[in-house]
């Protein structure tokens, strides 16, 4: 992670917040806080292998959104679970308490460990681990917005690095409304006041969508552009994953 | 649900596609929709919908509360789902928590819009009663009585038509200083505010079998599903929420087919709900 430099202790002021300030801001030649187009995404960092005692780790982050996910399996199911001749999935998304600038906030996101539980079971071929449970734990250590799509790819690498078969790596990626630009890869200011979102996963080699959620009033024009913005995002983004994922597995041969 | 054999199955899948579903409906008929409303006296809004077996019963409450301070314009709204045990014996105690959460969450999307409040299919800021200081807090609730598919198209309308049977009573703020932290309200017994449900949107569940969607799945046939889109239309024909059931994959143009086959479903729906909702207060009327 980026420090600052060793400079003399400075005293800290939080970030004044720009509350005041809201309905101003969303005028239609807006620029983003941190000067990307429109259709620009956040610079995305991946690395494998960050914890060592699980089967399958990694570590992403986008701007100021750094997430975590270990994932560890196939292991055995509990014994109170049926029998079950296809693997399970098991998923858990959390929040530190210091990952957003409220302590403690982070708890209004229950349903992204659902969310992520759909996006991956398209994905991994669950008869290849039959009687058998992949745990996926995600954890959120800093939440600059777009988290959960964020989660879904780091998920995807973190399976990857275990060994788990899957049909193909899972990017995600999600797009607001604001007004009428369809800006993607929100930052947290911007999912705050967006008037509507989407997020989509899909798996691009097979070019499939796995997961797809609209919120706010959408008109067909503006879901055909959202939904094609996404798809070469996360085409450019399972580019950079494999990429990833080949650095490591050639570290690891020399 | 008792499993189904592998006759049963390809019956329910060659039937599908040759548009002749088990009961005789086409891919896209809906089954009869039957709507009552007021239901719950104690409530201040009640519906109660079925289509064929599926029975929820919906209830909107509404309790003084105070606004939150990032929209101190508008009231705030929570959509809450049970799946009761009278349903499924697999819902008992915990076991329909997980359906419960994906349903909640789903109507929430659909009805409340995006974050800044814009595109919700109910509109906030007619909740306020003084700015800043107190507004509405609306409580839907839905009961899952009965479940044979197409849970979330059946919820969707029995809010919508809970929300029309919906009274707000009216307030009286008791003019003092304005500087007071919680002024006095007088709640009237008498006067009730009917709510404008003109742009609540219905969701339309369209289920994938095979390589045809049809609308209003009963569970056999969502058992064979590879994978589900529910939309919701508002009356506009704007899209106000999208959310996909099912992990299999699918392909973008697939899904953009199945919205225009949702907006053109979605027209017949509302103006069969409008017209239901309008005979049901007629009859609770009199």
């Amino acid at each position: 992670m980026a420090g600052k430099g060793g400079s003399a202790p400075a005293t800290y002021s939080p970030s004044p917040t720009v509350q005041k300030k809201k309905t101003s801001i969303f005028q239609e030649d807006w620029v983003r806080p941190d000067g990307r187009g429109f259709h620009q995404c956040r610079p995305a960092f991946f690395r494998t292998g960050a914890v060592n005692a699980a089967s399958g780790s990694a570590y992403a982050e986008f701007g100021n959104t750094k997430i975590i996910v270990s994932v560890f399996g196939p292991r055995e199911s509990k014994k109170a679970m049926m029998y079950s001749d296809i693997g399970r999935l098991n998923c858990n998304v959390s929040y530190t308490t210091f990952a957003s600038p409220v302590r403690g906030q982070g708890s209004d996101h229950k349903e992204y460990t659902a969310m992520l539980h759909k996006a991956l079971e398209g994905a991994i071929i669950l008869e290849s681990f039959p009687k058998t449970t992949v745990d996926v734990f995600a954890l959120v250590l800093e939440s600059g917005g777009s988290d959960l799509p964020v989660v879904i790819s780091c998920a995807s690498l973190a399976l990857a690095d275990a060994g788990i078969m899957m049909y193909d790596l899972v990017a995600s990626i999600s797009v607001s409304c604001l007004s009428k630009n369809l800006v993607i890869d929100p930052i947290f200011e911007e999912e705050n006041s967006q008037d509507g979102s989407l997020m989509i996963t899909c798996m691009p080699s097979r070019y499939e969508i796995t997961q797809l959620t609209f919120t706010g009033e959408w008109s067909t024009p503006k879901i055909d552009e959202g939904m094609q913005l996404c798809l070469d995002a996360c085409a450019k983004l399972a580019k950079i994953m494999r990429s990833c994922l080949k650095e490591a597995a050639s570290d690891s041969q020399e | 649900m008792v499993g189904l054999s592998l006759g049963e199955q390809h019956f329910i899948q060659g039937g599908i596609a040759q548009d002749l579903r088990c009961d005789g409906r086409k891919r896209l008929t809906y089954r009869p929709i039957y709507v009552e409303t007021g239901v719950i006296p104690q409530a201040n809004g009640s519906a109660r919908v079925r289509m064929g077996a599926t029975d929820v019963i919906a209830s909107v409450k509404a309790e003084l509360g105070k606004p939150s301070s990032l929209q101190p314009n508008k009231g705030k709204v929570s959509i809450h789902i049970d799946c009761s045990s009278t349903a499924e014996p697999a819902f008992e105690g915990r076991g329909g928590d997980e359906l419960s959460a994906e349903l909640s969450n789903a109507l929430q999307s659909c009805l409340l819009g995006g974050k800044s409040g814009e595109g919700a299919g109910i509109d906030l800021s007619s909740l306020i009663v003084i700015e800043g200081k107190i507004c509405w807090d609306l409580y839907i609730d839905g009961l899952v009585v009965s479940s044979d598919g197409n849970l979330l198209d059946t919820l969707g309308a029995a809010i919508k038509a809970a929300l029309s049977n919906t009274g707000i009573p009216r307030v009286q703020v008791a003019a003092g200083e304005s500087s007071d932290d919680q002024p006095e309200v007088d709640i009237s017994d008498e006067e009730f505010l009917q709510f404008d449900t003109s742009g609540v949107p219905v969701i339309v569940t369209l289920t994938k079998v095979g390589r045809h969607y049809i609308v209003d799945a009963t569970s056999e046939e969502e058992s064979q599903m590879s994978s589900a889109i529910s939309i919701s239309v508002n009356r506009q024909g704007y899209i106000c929420g999208i959310t996909k059931r099912g992990g299999a994959g699918m392909d973008p143009s697939i899904i953009l087919d199945m919205v225009s086959v949702a907006k053109h479903v979605s027209e017949q729906l509302i103006n069969k709900l409008d017209s239901e909702i309008a005979s049901a207060e007629a009859e609770h009327q009199e």
